[in-house]
């Protein structure tokens, strides 16, 4: 009986023994930081969601990298004798993980809202320019460049409108950039084109109301042609009475330089000879006295200083005719009626008659809001 | 002797304890592992983005409580087991979800380009009817430039989707399509507004 207590009391300590020996073991195990650990990658994949991969990378990704070497870290504590491990640089890239995606969120969700405004204000402009390059360059022509880099600009502000509806901000921004460049850039040239076609204003304003007094004073016929509206005004004792379409020379931008430029002359001219049908292919003619003083003064002078090649010549045989109404600029310079109308020019109009050919009747301000 | 031959026994039979609960599931990491590149490979981050992270954050967590256990006296790596099975069962999911979304936007992306090839065909033959008002003939010429910039455009979608990249194409072919679509409207009210004349 009394073995068996001892033996009881042995097993007893024996157990005790072995149980503190556990419990001390389990109670200086160094503690890895795995609430630091879980919170960094919560806030990690919440700014996943926020899109922080997208618009805040540069955070985002300082603080996966940060995470990542927090788990290198652990690793490579672990495979150490348990009593020798430190984790203490684990903890510290596990905040510093933390901290930076805190960042990344908070820096994507205003990246993101700024981005999205930033590229619909720029929609909104772009869309108006188109609309500007629509009203105001239907019939101002513009150069093949011009119009492919406006159609390449319209394209990528539809792939920008695309994006955007996706909420796809980054893309859109992108493609808003593009599209800037080329629109804006292409309006601003036109836009100067434009102005310097106005440039000539105030004298073509000036013929035209020496033209208009002529005719008051001469109580007669006088004729007006508007390059930029292809309108033809016929006045009689200073009052308009007609006004006609016309189509011009495929290059009617700008004054005539020579002859084969297909461009229609700006200047004061008078009617030289009148032509019937059986002496024009054009239904009926009425040739002008082009080349005048002025522009003789004018192609020399460019000869002079070598603009035009000595062996340009100055042309001529520039009339209003017939077998207009074709809807486009096909003559080689000289101003179209349709035969209808034509037939009423014919009848008014006399050898000597003034014919005033100008760039527009309007300034740009009002061509624009026309 | 008797007592001796007991405790060892309880040793041998503690430490065989501690051991049995304490095996990294390497086999089941590496399979899930594999199963989530196997999701990459099949595009999920493109077509199928928020399932994927889903399961990389799932992955990820696994991972910690792995290490967790590892750090531990007594590890259990039962719950990260369980957790490596599912992981693993949604991975491959997530690769089969993205093949099929993926055969959805080859689909629809195949459509927009049957659709534009037909809008541009008829915008060709419509342009040769269009009026040349005075007005027309600028408007034409601005037209033919962006049918150009169009058809420049289906050409690289074309390619972009022979190449597999279905959702860039996409993008692309939707845009070039509203642009043909408005042209082609633009075209026909023109057209129609001279018949009415």
């Amino acid at each position: 009986m009394k073995k068996v207590w001892k033996l009881l009391l042995i097993a007893v300590f024996a157990v005790g023994f072995i149980l503190l020996i556990i419990l001390m073991l389990i109670r200086f195990t160094p503690q890895p930081p795995i609430g630091e650990m879980e919170y960094a990658r919560e806030i990690l994949s919440s700014a996943g969601r926020d899109k922080a991969e997208t618009y805040s990378k540069k955070y985002y990704h300082e603080a996966k990298i940060y995470y990542d070497s927090a788990m290198v870290n652990w690793r490579k504590e672990n495979k150490r004798f348990l009593y020798f491990r430190n984790y203490d640089r684990v903890a510290m890239f596990a905040e510093l993980s933390s901290k930076k995606a805190s960042q990344a969120a908070v820096n994507s969700k205003f990246s993101s809202s700024d981005l999205k405004i930033k590229v619909k204000n720029k929609i909104d402009t772009l869309n108006g320019i188109v609309a500007d390059i629509n009203n105001l360059f239907t019939t101002y022509p513009l150069t093949s460049e011009i119009r492919s880099r406006i159609s390449k600009g319209k394209f990528l502000l539809k792939e920008a409108e695309i994006a955007f509806t996706k909420g796809q901000y980054l893309q859109a921004n992108r493609k808003i950039t593009d599209s800037e460049y080329l629109l804006t850039g292409s309006y601003e040239n036109s836009i100067t084109n434009l102005k310097n076609y106005f440039q000539s204003y105030s004298l073509w304003k000036k013929w035209i109301d020496t033209t208009i007094k002529e005719s008051q004073q001469n109580h007669d016929y006088s004729i007006i042609i508007d390059k930029f509206s292809r309108k033809c005004y016929v006045y009689l004792n200073g009052t308009k009475q007609h006004e006609f379409d016309t189509e011009l020379g495929r290059n009617w931008v700008g004054d005539k330089r020579e002859k084969g430029d297909k461009a229609t002359p700006e200047g004061m001219y008078k009617i030289a000879q009148k032509f019937g049908s059986n002496k024009t292919k054009y239904y009926k003619a009425l040739l002008l006295d082009y080349p005048n003083e002025e522009d003789l003064k004018i192609f020399r002078g460019e000869i002079a200083k070598g603009t035009l090649p000595a062996s340009a010549k100055i042309g001529g045989l520039i009339e209003i005719h017939g077998n207009g109404g074709k809807g486009i600029d096909w003559t080689e310079g000289c101003v179209a009626l349709t035969d209808r109308e034509m037939d009423v020019i014919y009848n008014i109009a006399k050898v000597g008659t003034p014919v005033t050919i100008v760039g527009s009747t309007v300034d740009l301000q009002q061509a624009l809001n026309r | 002797m008797k007592n001796k031959v007991l405790m060892g026994l309880a040793a041998v039979v503690m430490v065989a304890f501690l051991s049995s609960c304490g095996k990294v599931p390497q086999a089941q990491i590496d399979a899930t592992n594999a199963a989530i590149e196997a999701a990459k490979v099949a595009e999920a981050p493109v077509y199928v983005p928020a399932e994927f992270a889903a399961v990389q954050d799932s992955m990820n967590a696994i991972m910690a409580d792995v290490e967790a256990q590892k750090s531990k006296l007594f590890k259990k790596f039962g719950p990260a087991k369980l957790n490596l099975d599912k992981t693993l069962a949604l991975a491959n999911q997530v690769a089969a979800n993205a093949g099929v979304k993926k055969e959805e936007v080859k689909k629809e992306a195949q459509t927009l380009l049957t659709d534009i090839k037909a809008v541009i065909e008829e915008n060709a033959k419509l342009i040769t009817k269009a009026p040349r008002g005075k007005e027309g003939a600028a408007v034409l010429e601005q037209i033919k430039a962006e049918i150009v910039t169009i058809d420049a455009s289906v050409v690289e979608a074309q390619g972009l989707f022979d190449k597999g990249t279905y959702m860039q194409a996409l993008n692309k072919i939707k845009a070039a399509k509203e642009r043909a679509t408005g042209i082609n409207t633009e075209l026909k009210d023109a057209i129609a507004k001279v018949k009415k004349r």
